[in-house]
């Protein structure tokens, strides 16, 4: 068994505190979080099987799940680099992808020093100065490099997919709570889900709209981004993502991109094809110059006097493409090209993302039955 | 390997090819279970997406993204969590298995375990999933919770053990899946597909003004409750018909406090309850409920918790050396607690003999003209030695015999009258809100039998206690003389100041009544505060108790707990009267009252509110046989606010809560005339 410094014990627990605080009532998982380290981690000092003479999965069958978890923690490194201020903690997760120290990590604030470098440290507790390679800001990833040979590291081309319900491993330095040699820490859940991010408008704030595995455990805490996800043999699958909060419900997101998403552009950061950073923006750039109108389909709302006031037709302009297809006062509009819509400034918002050379296709709701029309964009 | 052979049992259940069996593990057995069982009950799991409704309920600030629901019935009705309705949306949409979309409505509400059924306005047929009885349910089994909320075809999924049943007070089973908004309202399954319950947030002290979001703090914690379904398919034609779903209430008020010490017994049947149709009396002690045995309060909870309104339960009570067994129809809402009067104010010492010694019974001060007590006869200093047949020594004692009634009940007395002893009964009547002109003083005179109207005595130890008078110091802890005048109350942990007035006749052996006085915006001025009250506080036996807020222009809400820390501070140091305990405040100091009051019914008996009123949302109180609690406003027609404050009188009238009120010619505080009736209507408050 290791021993944690008391300090840092100390330390820990008001970081956790001050992050339950920040976090309104959302994170009551982390003792969870606390109660998966101490279980995970209590075997792993027992037996403390050294990393290199570990068998690989080919060998023998299957390796023991602590022998997994002991391989995948050599590959894992903590990052320190900016922040520090307001629940912006310094540090973050990484892991070696090349044998001559290249590090895949979450893009983020902590990378931002002032003189571009940070301080990773290996499993071994060796202590590197990491430069970045590159990154990519639409998928928020990025690449380090520290000088080594013969790293132990995570192949990228021998990931694997995973479907829901598969039981898969997280490794990060969530909280920071391993400093030098101490190995990562590991939760165990499974993937609840694979999704989209970018299904619902404004779900979640993030320029990565690929698909993510939904986990269930609470991976996604401070400094577990960068983190990686594995399955239970040990096969890379995912990297963990910065801390989300899905906006449609009020929860704490936990969740990885899978690698499939992520590795052309590792493969562009290495090659030196960096990726433009305007593709933030990219979101608003799909905006047509020129966007359908309620007014061009003939439409009016009902007064937009509360936050989500429902979008109730309040009336149709006569001899309009609304009017001819026959949508009525008081009629509800649900979906507008099968997004949902709930309320009339979503209602809005949602027709700036449609060109008025366009049809729209609205679904009303009228008494307890929906009703189907296309509409088209009138001349003014 | 047990659970490795049973895990096989229950793949080969779900026809997987043999040859599979003999090559994978446990752990991909494993998850293939856990697919197959989300595969099983998929097409039973609904997206729920809502249109408009509020942004925000309480503090929470609810979603707008889709929940889940479970089909229960072939014919288009889903169940739900009230958690997703809370936002009140105005237009409910249902994903069907087929992939069409329809309009959904709220049927009904299960108010007790917080769900809503749902139908769809759809002719498919709808698949229902299999339910698994609660008997069979094994904490310990593995459980996984569904939701369908992201996007894509599949459900979501989180795999957890069922970590116990019978939790919520018999309403619900626990997981330690996570349970959130992300699946709230879907089912909890078991390894084979079949629906262990329904997932809900829920706490064990589920009230307050927004019931639904109760427990949903506990999100993803590893602490989750679902809604057996077994036990609600029962209920299902019930529910169907729109019948909304409430907690049965038996109609008993119980003595005790402690759910796990105290035996369930009855301190009060109340009139017209299930209970008393039953002939349940106070006294006795309830023994089984349901079948199951009960000794302790909290195990009636339990086994009360799972039955609905309109329900029947068989139900036994131990009367002495019997057992009585009854059958009770339970209701969703009983009449409110009328609390009875006999029309006597009792003296607060026991009377003493001519040597001396305390005379046993309570000694009447005054009897109320034209009430009960005045009709049957009863005079002043007569003692009252037993109730209901039970012998009495104390006030307080008394009160609570007399609270096992109801006005409109008859209550017989054995009163002691110089050498008689006189059985009369009492018709007792609704608590007066009328203030009474004229007093004889409460202080029982040493010889009091002999001379009756006699307020000399009171006067004398005033005279006595004028060298003690405004001397300010932190003793009166046992032993030392209690402090006089005015008394800082410092708390160590509240920087909040706070002062207490007592006056110069205060008498450790006669308990004093206390009025926490709450300042009007702007706080006060010590003097001018001692000044106003010297008077009143002497006459009428009173301490004033002044906490000021942290802010003097206003009181924050989250100042009660300090308040409330100042009247026990001053209750440990000074004799006080229970039932005189009274909040009282102008303004912005009348709407603290009231919060300060509503919420420490266990020790206010009074709250009065000059020129404000109770909020007019948020939750009103109800009567309390043991809790007493009396109601004053003193208010203009001209302000305002009067019709609102009207509507709230009428609200609490109909609630059987006495309320007084005073008319005010302005909005403004009361004068010192109108302070010492307001002071005199206190000094009823011990009335039986």
């Amino acid at each position: 068994m290791r021993n944690i410094d008391r300090t840092e014990t100390s330390g820990l627990a008001d970081r956790v505190a001050r992050r339950v605080r920040l976090s309104m009532a959302g994170r009551a998982g982390l003792a969870m979080v606390l109660l998966g380290l101490v279980t995970v981690r209590l075997p792993l000092g027992a037996q403390e099987p050294p990393a290199k003479s570990v068998a690989g999965p080919a060998a023998t069958g299957s390796p023991s799940l602590s022998q997994v978890v002991a391989q995948a923690q050599t590959k894992a490194v903590k990052i320190y680099g900016a922040g520090g201020l307001k629940g912006l903690e310094s540090y973050q997760s990484g892991f070696l992808i090349s044998a001559t120290g290249h590090i895949l990590t979450a893009w983020n604030y902590v990378l931002d020093t002032e003189s571009g470098e940070v301080t990773v440290i290996l499993h071994d507790g060796r202590r590197m100065t990491a430069t970045m390679v590159g990154a990519d800001p639409r998928l928020e990833i990025a690449v380090l490099k520290v000088e080594g040979e013969d790293l132990p590291f995570m192949s990228l081309p021998s990931a694997v997919s995973v479907e829901p319900g598969a039981r898969v491993l997280a490794f990060s330095n969530l909280f920071n709570v391993a400093t030098g040699d101490e190995p990562v820490s590991v939760l165990k859940g499974i993937v609840s889900a694979k999704t989209p991010l970018s299904a619902r408008r404004g779900g979640f704030e993030t320029t990565y709209n690929g698909t993510v595995y939904v986990l269930d455990a609470m991976t996604n805490n401070p400094g577990a981004a960068g983190g990686m996800l594995t399955d239970r043999k040990g096969r890379l699958i995912g990297m963990l993502g910065k801390e989300l909060k899905n906006s449609l419900n009020n929860t704490w997101l936990n969740y990885a991109m899978p690698i499939s998403e992520i590795s052309g552009a590792v493969d562009d950061i290495l090659a030196g094809r960096v990726r433009p950073r305007a593709a933030a923006a990219a979101e608003n750039a799909k905006k047509p110059k020129e966007p359908a109108t309620l007014a061009l389909l003939g439409l009016s709302l009902v007064p937009d006097v509360l936050p989500k006031t429902p979008p109730f037709i309040d009336r149709v302009i006569p001899g309009s493409s609304a009017a001819k297809a026959g949508v009525l006062a008081d009629d509800l509009v649900l979906f507008v090209n099968d997004r949902t819509i709930s309320s009339c400034k979503g209602l809005r918002e949602e027709l700036t993302f449609i060109d008025r050379l366009d049809e729209v296709r609205i679904i009303v709701q009228r008494g307890q039955d929906l009703k189907e029309f296309v509409l088209e964009c009138g001349d003014q | 390997m047990v659970r490795a052979s049973w895990l096989a049992l229950c793949v080969a259940a779900l026809s997987f090819p043999g040859r599979l069996m003999a090559q994978a593990d446990v752990t991909e057995l494993e998850e293939e279970a856990f697919r197959a069982a989300v595969r099983r009950i998929a097409p039973s799991v609904v997206r729920i997406e809502t249109i408009g409704g509020l942004e925000k309920v309480g503090n929470l600030l609810v979603g707008e993204g889709p929940t889940t629901g479970l089909v229960v019935s072939d014919d288009g009705f889903i169940v739900s969590s009230a958690f997703n309705f809370a936002q009140q949306p105005t237009s409910i949409l249902i994903s069907l298995p087929s992939g069409e979309r329809a309009a959904a409505r709220i049927v009904a509400r299960d108010n007790s375990r917080m769900l809503v059924l749902l139908k769809v306005n759809s002719t498919a047929k709808l698949p229902v999933p299999e339910m698994v009885p609660v008997a069979e349910m094994r904490p310990g089994q593995w459980s996984i919770a569904v939701g369908r909320t992201f996007e894509g075809q599949v459900p979501n999924a989180s795999v957890g053990v069922l970590s116990a049943v019978n939790r919520i007070w018999g309403k619900a089973i626990q997981t330690d899946a996570k349970i959130s908004p992300s699946n709230y309202g879907g089912p909890l399954i078991d390894i084979r597909g079949r629906v262990l319950g329904v997932l809900v947030p829920l706490s064990p002290q589920a009230k307050g003004d927004q019931p639904e979001l109760a427990g949903a703090e506990l999100y993803d914690s590893g602490i989750g409750f679902a809604v057996p379904m077994a036990e609600l398919l029962p209920r299902l034609e019930r529910w169907k018909k729109g019948e909304n779903l409430e907690s049965g209430l038996m109609g008993v008020v119980l003595k005790g406090q402690d759910n796990n010490s105290d035996p369930a017994e009855i301190g009060l049947v109340q009139v017209k309850s299930p209970a008393a149709a039953a002939g349940f009396k106070a006294g006795d002690k309830i023994v089984e409920l349901g079948g199951s045995p009960i000794t302790r309060l909290g195990e009636l909870k339990h086994a009360l918790g799972r039955y609905y309104a309109g329900e029947s339960v068989a139900a036994t009570v131990q009367r002495g050396t019997e057992r009585v067994t009854a059958t009770l129809t339970l209701v969703s809402k009983l009449e409110p607690y009328a609390h009875p009067f006999l029309g006597i104010l009792p003296r607060r010492v026991p009377a003493r003999g001519p040597n001396g010694d305390a005379l046993p019974g309570v000694p009447v001060r005054w009897v109320y003209p034209e009430s009960g007590a005045a009709k049957a006869g009863l005079k002043a200093d007569d003692r009252i030695v037993a109730c209901g047949g039970a012998p009495v020594a104390t006030v307080r004692e008394l009160q609570d015999r007399v609270s096992a009634n109801e006005a409109g009940q008859k209550v017989s007395l054995s009163v002691i009258r110089g050498m008689e002893t006189l059985s009369v009964e009492i018709a007792a009547t609704a608590l007066p809100e009328e203030i009474p002109a004229d007093l004889p003083p409460a202080a029982a005179a040493a010889s009091a039998p002999a001379k009756p109207n006699d307020g000399k005595p009171g006067e004398a130890k005033a005279d006595e206690a004028k060298g003690n008078d405004a001397k300010a110091n932190e003793g009166g802890k046992a032993g030392e003389p209690p402090a006089l005048g005015v008394v800082p109350i410092r708390l160590v942990e509240d920087k909040n100041e706070c002062m207490a007035y007592v006056p110069s006749n205060y008498d450790a052996s006669t308990p004093s009544g206390l009025v926490v006085w709450l300042h009007a915006p702007g706080g006060y001025d010590e003097k001018d505060v001692v000044e106003r009250w010297k008077g009143v506080c002497e006459r009428y036996g009173l301490i004033l108790l002044a906490p000021k807020a942290a802010k003097p222009e206003r009181w924050t809400p989250d100042e009660v707990e300090f308040i409330r820390k100042t009247m026990d501070e001053v209750s440990k140091r000074y004799t006080i009267d229970a039932s005189r305990v009274v909040v009282h405040g102008y303004q912005g100091g009348g709407s603290m009252a009231w919060l300060v009051a509503t919420g420490r019914r266990e020790t206010v008996r009074g709250v009065s509110l000059v020129d404000a009123g109770p909020p007019p949302r948020g939750n009103y109180p109800e009567t309390d046989p043991f809790q007493r609690l009396a109601i004053h406003f003193a208010g203009t027609p001209k302000s305002p606010r009067a019709a609102t404050l009207e509507e709230s009188i009428k609200r609490l009238r109909d609630a059987k809560f006495p309320v007084t009120f005073g008319t005010l010619d302005q909005a403004r505080d009361l004068n010192e005339t109108e302070l010492d009736e307001l002071m005199r209507w206190v000094d009823t408050l011990d009335r039986i």
